[in-house]
């Protein structure tokens, strides 16, 4: 068992404190690095009256803030998760050096400074969750509100989309006085606490099945509702607001907590199904945007001819995504140096295509890190839904990470051409307020499960 | 010329610094899950298997405190007296009171001839009746809800 009553010296947070130390090794060298580079490099550099600490006092507050939120969690929270703010402490911190970076590339030189402060709310609303969710069944309480919350959100997203031009890239924004504001960031934590409360519900009533059509078991027709909406919602995302990442983000969340809530494989295959055919028969009718964005992929890049030739110089065609993958072609194994590239050639770079301007000036090696510390953040969430008591907590937990995987993987798939590219941000590296805020409100949620979990099997000691 | 060298150590060691740091994390984990599964043994070895639990919501005329925790064994019987695995000394309550026992993956309750009555969601268990996780079980004047 773990030791009843540890001295106060034990009980401190130690291992994330310990994990703490290479990260910020890490900032501060690729802040140096980023300094440098805009040296003159034709004059001997003259270190004295290089302005070192000034350049370097955005990545010293990340810090300074990062340790506070540690000491924050030794005091209030001291049973959480020691492994999430580390990894999540390094993502964002890789996030404001890559906004610092493209900023003078895209020319919005304090874009840097602006992710800053989102991170800097980030993590205050990731203490904030932690606070307000004393009781995490208020969220099953609530479920219809955070379903009715959704459905404004998702209709703001419509409606936004039916007012536009067909030819904007993304509909996925509102306008709130001078900020910019994606609503899709909340939109799917709403769907994830919906859909653990009502499984956690219903899940016996879902698991055993109302009618039969052969070997096929249905839910009941009072359960099957809210998943016919679900239904509903991904098709039009996908076929009226052409939000073709929106849509695979949440019918894809939507799948695997069926089959989490479940264990039914049958549901997961029969909805994959309807999807496909719906989203065929949509596809073929609607000659548009989507299918353009799907074409992209067939480009071949390494064999040019005269059809990818085609696709690249259309409008909303194939630049963006051939350019990523000119970029991250020409970072190499070892990558062309934090600040070095030229990731200013990729539209957009600094929120979709993040993932290319870091694969050029870290390299594949560094590419691969990357998807290893979001690995170890999945593997953290699941391992806090397995862990936890009580089924609403577990598939709450295990909803937030697969939101977090799937987000995760359709961007960064589609930055290298295997999926269709779609304008959804990489969770913490992208430029970008909502997401940052959206994604703490995430790992929040899940510390104070983990919290709870601990508290549950040691007491309060 | 010097600055590019300084550039090529400088990237060399992030990328080092950055492997080290998943390696540490790697091992971190590793500690505390080697760790998780030797308490989980030390449980096992030491007491009888727990397979659910018993959390008073409404402790009644007793003294016992809402939310105290009772361990449920696959087979355990509620009473006054001192062989019952869960032992409540309360006037209402009966020397052998409730049994609860875990078959086929579902908990059951039956009534053991008490004089105050055992219940399932309010329904009086003189038959065994399947309990799941969240049920309200009434043992006397006390109410639990079972947890798993």
């Amino acid at each position: 068992m773990i030791p009843r009553s540890p001295t106060g010296f034990r009980r401190y947070r130690w291992t994330e404190l310990a994990l703490f130390i290479l990260p910020i090794i890490m900032l501060l060298l690729e802040m140096t690095q980023l300094l440098l580079t805009k040296l003159d490099t034709t004059s001997t550099p003259d270190l004295r009256k290089f302005p070192i600490v000034e350049g370097l006092t955005p990545i010293l507050g990340l810090i300074a803030v990062l340790l506070l939120t540690h000491v924050m969690f030794n005091i209030f929270f001291r049973k959480s998760d020691q492994f999430l703010l580390p990894l999540v402490g390094l993502l964002s911190g890789l996030g404001v050096l890559m906004a610092t970076r493209l900023g003078p590339a895209i020319s919005d030189p304090a874009q840097g400074n602006k992710q800053l402060i989102w991170v800097l709310i980030g993590l205050i609303v990731c203490l904030g969750t932690m606070f307000a969710l004393r009781d995490i069944y208020y969220l099953a309480r609530y479920k219809y509100t955070a379903a009715l919350f959704g459905v404004i959100l998702f209709c703001t997203t419509l409606a936004n989309a039916l007012r536009s031009k067909p030819d904007t890239p993304t509909h996925d924004q509102l306008s709130l006085g001078p900020f910019a504001f994606q609503p899709s960031e909340l939109l799917k934590i709403c769907i994830v606490i919906f859909f653990a409360a009502y499984l956690s519900e219903n899940r016996d009533m879902l698991a055993e099945g109302g009618w039969q059509i052969g070997r096929l078991r249905l839910p009941p027709f009072r359960q099957l509702g809210p998943l016919a909406l679900m239904v509903f919602i991904g098709l039009i995302l996908f076929l009226v607001v052409r939000e073709l990442g929106l849509a695979l983000l949440i019918y894809g969340t939507f799948l695997s907590m069926i089959y989490l809530g479940t264990n039914k494989f049958m549901y997961v295959l029969v909805s994959l199904a309807i999807i496909v055919l719906l989203g065929f028969i949509g596809f073929k009718l609607l000659p548009s945007y989507a299918r353009q964005r799907i074409e992209v992929v067939s480009v071949d890049v390494v064999n040019w001819t005269q059809a990818s030739e085609d696709i690249y110089s259309k409008s909303g065609g194939g630049f963006q995504v051939v350019q990523g993958l000119i970029a991250v072609a020409s970072g190499g194994l070892l990558g062309a140096g934090f600040g070095l590239g030229h990731p200013g050639y990729v539209p957009v770079v600094q929120s979709d295509m993040v993932l290319t301007a870091f694969a050029e000036e870290f390299g594949l090696i560094g590419l691969f890190a990357l998807i290893g510390i979001y690995l170890l953040v999945l593997y953290r969430g699941f391992r806090i839904a397995i862990e936890a008591s009580d089924v609403f907590s577990k598939l709450l937990a295990a909803g937030l990470t697969s939101i977090f995987a799937i987000q995760t993987l359709i961007i960064s798939a589609g930055n290298l051409k295997l999926l269709p590219l779609t304008g959804i941000p990489l969770p913490f590296l992208s430029y970008g307020g909502s997401s940052v805020i959206g994604n703490f409100i995430i790992i929040g949620i899940l510390m104070r499960i983990s919290y709870n979990t601990a508290l549950e099997r040691d007491g309060i000691g | 010329m010097q600055l590019d060298a300084f550039f090529l150590v400088l990237r060399i060691l992030f990328i080092v610094i950055l492997y080290l740091f998943l390696m540490q994390v790697v091992r971190a984990i590793t500690r505390d899950l080697r760790k998780a599964a030797a308490s989980s043994d030390d449980i096992g070895a030491k007491g009888p298997l727990v397979l659910g639990h018993l959390i008073v919501v409404d402790s009644g005329p007793s003294n016992i405190l809402p939310g105290t925790r009772f361990d449920l064994e696959p087979q355990t019987t509620i009473g006054r007296g001192p062989t019952n695995t869960i032992q409540i000394t309360e006037n209402f309550i009966s020397s052998e009171h409730t049994r609860l026992w875990f078959r086929n993956g579902k908990w059951h309750v039956q009534d053991a001839g008490s004089v105050n009555g055992s219940y399932v969601n309010n329904q009086p268990a003189r038959e065994a009746i399947p309990a799941k996780p969240g049920d309200i079980i009434g043992v006397g004047y006390i109410q639990f809800k079972l947890t798993v």
